[in-house]
């Protein structure tokens, strides 16, 4: 440590623009990771807070929650802790300024998937729905009337609920009835048991229903096969996994330079009997303070970025996240570092002082 | 007591008709408060000779003895520690790391030896050497007698028996030469050390107890 802090006091402008690059790195390294959990809530959100252990779908539906369709009655062949039935249907719906694709849940206010209101009240008439917040950044706001694209109905929203996004559209909470009118018009009254799934909490996913018909899929199955999902985080994730990757050649490349240039000074140290031992833990440890503080400037410049970002950006920075990456980036620079330290052990002595 | 003994060591590069024999059989004997020359042209085998002493090159045959260890009993690592405690090494170019203060330069050595010189001793060494005002100087900053200096400060720092100076006076004018030997033969009595100095300039040899010549790699005592 001793050698490593005095050689980077030493040389400001060389280590500081290692500190960058490794920083730089480190910003875009941790803003990708903001992006992925940003995009995963934008798709995923709603599902996460009904704390959820499985939703019950009919099984040629290949576990997409649109494509099925059952009836309130199966409900008395589920055997589950708590249950709660919910209708889905896509729309866009528009306040006349405003239009926006949304998600209608149909649910049942005394079931357990029912959203707490941050604002405004609960649906209590017909057509009346609770809207997500994200709606409220749009200029959507309690008291609008909105119209469907695909439906005659008009909704009002009476109040707002957070974290209510699915399948990267704000959910609009109404109940069955008005599910059923917005989907099925003036059919709706034939329709009234119609719904798309069940939502259960049960403490074994295997004995939730014994119908061949339906399926019950784990809540992180469900959320895995909604479209897009699993694409776009593999995206994500590969592009972050190649950043690793890169973070560990640059760091290489950097240290393996300064090492080429030290040749004769470690060979000279060596011969004066300094261990090679202890000349590889300095440049660990050299390696270890740079990427620690560039991955710790990439972290704050990260956080102060997404501070001052539009709430149209899908950004939502997870700390636990960030602060395993932030291990990797300092675990992979000191990767980097291990040709470096391969130089040093196999410099001779003898050549460096000339013999 | 004798603190080096070379006996009938011999050091030979390549095989068959591309050997080249650089330091035939040697017997060479070395004593505490001596500081001696090894003269000779470049190619002669000097620094075969100061490289074979320093541990950092193995004999063909014979035996390094350093205060009654024999190097070739020793490996890699143990070789390192002993010229790490016993020896201290006086480069031509100065041996002193660039991004180190003078003082930082013998913490480093404070460190790696984990033998921690008083705080007397190491104003002692400051003092006798004349470095005390240079403490927070990088060695760019200094002259080249400036810079010997301090490599002789770190070769004798925590007293080490043995000091192998190679060309220490190469880069240095008439004047700085002749004070930097002084300085050697001053240290070498005062801390009973066993100085070996390797040159081809002869005016120094006045400086030394004895005086080896090599030629063609035999070692002749000539004083």
């Amino acid at each position: 440590m001793f050698l490593a802090l005095n050689e980077i006091k030493k040389n400001k402008l060389r280590f500081t623009l290692i500190i960058g690059v490794l920083m730089l790195v480190s910003y875009l390294v941790f803003f990708l990771s903001g992006l992925a959990t940003g995009l995963e809530n934008l798709n995923r959100e709603s599902v996460d807070k009904w704390k959820a252990t499985a939703i019950v779908l009919t099984e040629e539906s290949d576990k997409s929650m649109y494509q099925s369709s059952l009836t309130i009655e199966e409900v008395n062949e589920i055997d589950a802790v708590e249950i709660a039935v919910i209708g889905q249907i896509n729309a866009v719906a528009g306040n006349g300024d405003q239009k926006t694709n949304v998600s209608i849940f149909g649910i049942k206010k005394d079931e357990f998937i029912m959203p707490k209101v941050t604002e405004g009240g609960v649906f209590v008439d017909d057509n009346e729905v609770i809207a997500s917040d994200a709606l409220k950044e749009d200029g959507f706001k309690v008291g609008d009337e909105l119209h469907l694209s695909s439906s005659a109905q008009v909704l009002k929203i009476v109040g707002f609920t957070d974290k209510a996004r699915f399948n990267a559209a704000p959910v609009l909470y109404g109940d069955l009835a008005t599910f059923h009118r917005v989907k099925f018009g003036e059919a709706a009254e034939a329709n009234k048991e119609s719904i798309n799934g069940i939502v259960v909490r049960a403490d074994e996913l295997t004995a939730i229903t014994k119908n061949d018909s339906l399926e019950s899929i784990e809540i992180e199955t469900f959320i895995r096969n909604l479209p897009g999902y699993t694409e776009q985080n593999l995206t994500l994730n590969f592009m972050i996994y190649f950043l690793f990757g890169i973070s560990a050649v640059i760091v290489a490349i950097f240290l393996y330079v300064l090492t080429v240039q030290k040749i004769s000074m470690f060979g000279v140290m060596k011969a004066q009997g300094i261990s090679n031992s202890y000349l590889s833990r300095s440049v660990i440890a050299q390696t270890f303070i740079l990427a620690a503080i560039g991955v710790a400037v990439g972290f704050v410049l990260t956080l102060i970025t997404g501070a001052f970002l539009p709430s149209a950006v899908p950004v939502a920075f997870d700390l636990v996240t960030m602060l395993i990456y932030g291990i990797v980036l300092i675990a992979v620079a000191i990767m980097g570092a291990v040709f470096s330290v391969l130089t040093i052990v196999r410099i001779d002595p003898l050549k460096a002082i000339g013999g | 007591m004798a603190v080096l003994e070379l006996k009938q060591v011999k050091k030979t590069f390549g095989s068959g008709h591309k050997q080249v024999e650089a330091m035939k059989v040697t017997n060479f004997l070395a004593d505490r408060g001596e500081l001696i020359a090894i003269i000779g042209p470049s190619g002669s085998g000097k620094s075969t000779f100061l490289t074979i002493v320093g541990g950092l090159l193995t004999p063909t045959s014979g035996e390094v003895i350093i205060n009654d260890k024999n190097l070739g009993d020793l490996n890699e690592k143990e070789r390192s520690k002993i010229r790490l405690k016993e020896i201290g090494f006086i480069l031509q170019a100065s041996n002193l790391i660039p991004f180190l203060t003078v003082a930082n330069q013998l913490k480093l050595l404070d460190q790696v030896k984990k033998e921690n010189m008083t705080k007397k001793q190491l104003e002692e060494l400051y003092e006798d050497l004349g470095i005390g005002d240079l403490r927070t100087k990088y060695p760019s900053d200094l002259s080249g007698g400036e810079r010997q200096r301090v490599a002789i400060a770190k070769a004798l720092y925590s007293n080490p028996s043995i000091i192998l100076a190679d060309e220490p006076t190469a880069s240095l004018d008439s004047d700085r030469a002749y004070e930097v030997m002084e300085l050697l033969k001053n240290e070498t009595k005062n801390k009973n050390t066993t100085t070996i100095v390797v040159t081809h300039d002869i005016r120094l040899v006045d400086y030394c107890d004895k005086v080896y010549k090599m030629t063609d790699g035999v070692l002749v005592q000539e004083k």
